[in-house]
């Protein structure tokens, strides 16, 4: 059995940032399917012997036990990306992808969770988490308006960064909770670059186009 | 479908690269904007034949666009070619999608909504320009227009006021200090209005930071309008 253990559940977009991650630094990884929904598989004693947060991913690597998908991410780049590419060194970079990594968690989580409702009934005001989640993607939009403008087609930097594969998700399952891509024109570019990456592959909810 | 009598302004020519599709609205009616690999753009109705889904999710192959759906694919003159489901079926001519036509010119794509405004010239002029961007406003189009020519643009060189002249219902060409614009509007649904920047001038002149300046401008107007409690020809 390999090192990697991801606990996993398919239609849930953390657990697809670290797949992503984990396929494009072609890492090879045992994966355990967790019964997120409707069995809250994630919150059971079993479970909560892993990871206490009961949230997933969950990444085991060896002795280390990981939660938390920034996390997750940061620490596989770190580990197993010797080039720097995914997460730069330089004091700026990282500083940058950092703070993409951290709207991902706070802005973006109005997205996800306006997913999660529309999927599976979860609770939250539906108006307020799609109005949320459409400010969070302008705030995308026009960041990636003005990199255009100086050439650049990543959201940090000359090359693709854990700051473009965190914040690829929301916006490419946007359509799961009524959102259309019509009003975003810069970031259509960008995800059609990055759909484009070595290793990339998609999950239920975004288009396959074979 | 569309109720408009000149050419409606649908994306920046730059938005779209060759083989992909956009969806987007005019009047709330649904709309898919696609460029075919030669680098054609093409305006249709967004909607399959087959089960109504819209096109503008399928995927472009050649000078065919493909629904995601089902694989249903339509040549450029909105005719429907192939089923892949029945692969030896001759399809019938009926298949077929409504399509509008679509021109580019002054850095826009441009939809004429009936045959009167397919006629009409797209009233912009050609020469240089530099794409800024599409801006959408949760505002209707009479509030954004209204707004618009009274609207305090700085201008990138130079410093004298800006002077609005509008050459079409919704198309205003915008001279600001030593600057011009061209903004395009585009009547997105009712309560939402797109907007189509484009500096008539040199990429040496505007490329990076002037581009940068006049998106900056159009996001603060974006902000006041949306934020404006009062009327907003009075706060732009
Ligand atoms: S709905 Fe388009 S092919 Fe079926």
């Amino acid at each position: 059995m390999p090192a990697i253990t991801l606990y996993n559940y398919d239609l849930d977009e953390n657990s697809f940032r670290v797949r992503l991650m984990l396929a494009m630094l072609k890492l090879e990884h045992a994966t355990i399917a967790i019964d997120m929904f409707p069995g809250q598989e994630q919150t059971r004693p079993a479970m909560l012997a892993i990871n206490s947060q009961g949230t997933l991913p969950v990444l085991v690597d060896g002795d280390l036990t990981l939660a938390g998908t920034e996390a997750i991410l940061s620490y596989l780049a770190k580990a197993y990306d010797p080039a720097r590419t995914w997460l730069p060194e330089d004091a700026a970079g990282f500083g940058r992808v950092q703070g993409w990594l951290h709207f991902s968690a706070t802005m973006l989580e109005n997205a996800k969770q306006a997913r999660l409702q529309a999927l599976f009934d979860t609770p939250g005001d539906e108006t307020a988490l799609r109005a949320a989640a459409r400010k969070a993607f302008r705030i995308m939009d026009d960041h990636m308006t003005a990199r255009h403008f100086d050439g650049a087609d990543w959201f940090v930097g000359d090359k693709p960064s854990l700051a473009d594969l965190t914040l690829f998700p929301s916006f490419a399952l946007s359509r799961d909770f009524g959102i259309d891509h019509d009003e975003f024109p810069a970031l259509r570019l960008w995800i059609r670059k990055f759909r484009a990456l070595p290793g990339f592959f998609t999950m239920p909810g975004i288009p396959d186009y074979h | 479908m569309i109720e408009h009598k000149s050419w409606i302004p649908v994306a920046l020519s730059t938005a779209l690269e060759p083989g992909t599709s956009a969806g987007t609205l005019v009047g709330g009616g649904e709309l898919v904007v696609w460029r075919d690999t030669r680098g054609a753009a093409h305006v249709w109705e967004d909607r399959c034949p087959h089960r109504g889904m819209r096109m503008s999710f399928g995927f472009v192959r050649g000078d065919h666009i493909a629904c995601l759906y089902h694989g249903w694919q339509y040549d450029t003159a909105g005719q429907c070619q192939y089923i892949p489901a029945h692969p030896t079926l001759d399809v019938p001519k009926t298949i077929k999608v409504p399509t509008y036509t679509a021109a580019e010119k002054g850095g826009i794509i441009w939809a004429a909504p009936s045959s009167e405004a397919a006629e009409a010239a797209i009233p912009v002029e050609d020469g240089e320009v530099v794409p800024v961007r599409s801006i959408y406003i949760d505002r209707p189009f009479a509030a954004v227009l209204a707004a618009l020519t009274n609207a305090n643009i700085p201008a990138f060189t130079g410093d004298t006021a800006p002077r609005f002249e509008t050459i079409a219902d919704g198309i205003v060409i915008v001279s600001t200090g030593a600057d011009r614009l061209l903004i395009a509007c585009q009547p997105f649904n009712p309560t939402r209005t797109a907007l189509h920047l484009v500096i008539q001038g040199s990429a040496e002149t505007y490329g990076g930071a002037g581009q940068k300046h006049f998106a900056r401008w159009a996001e603060t107007f974006r902000l006041l309008l949306e934020t404006a409690s009062t009327p907003v020809a009075e706060v732009a």
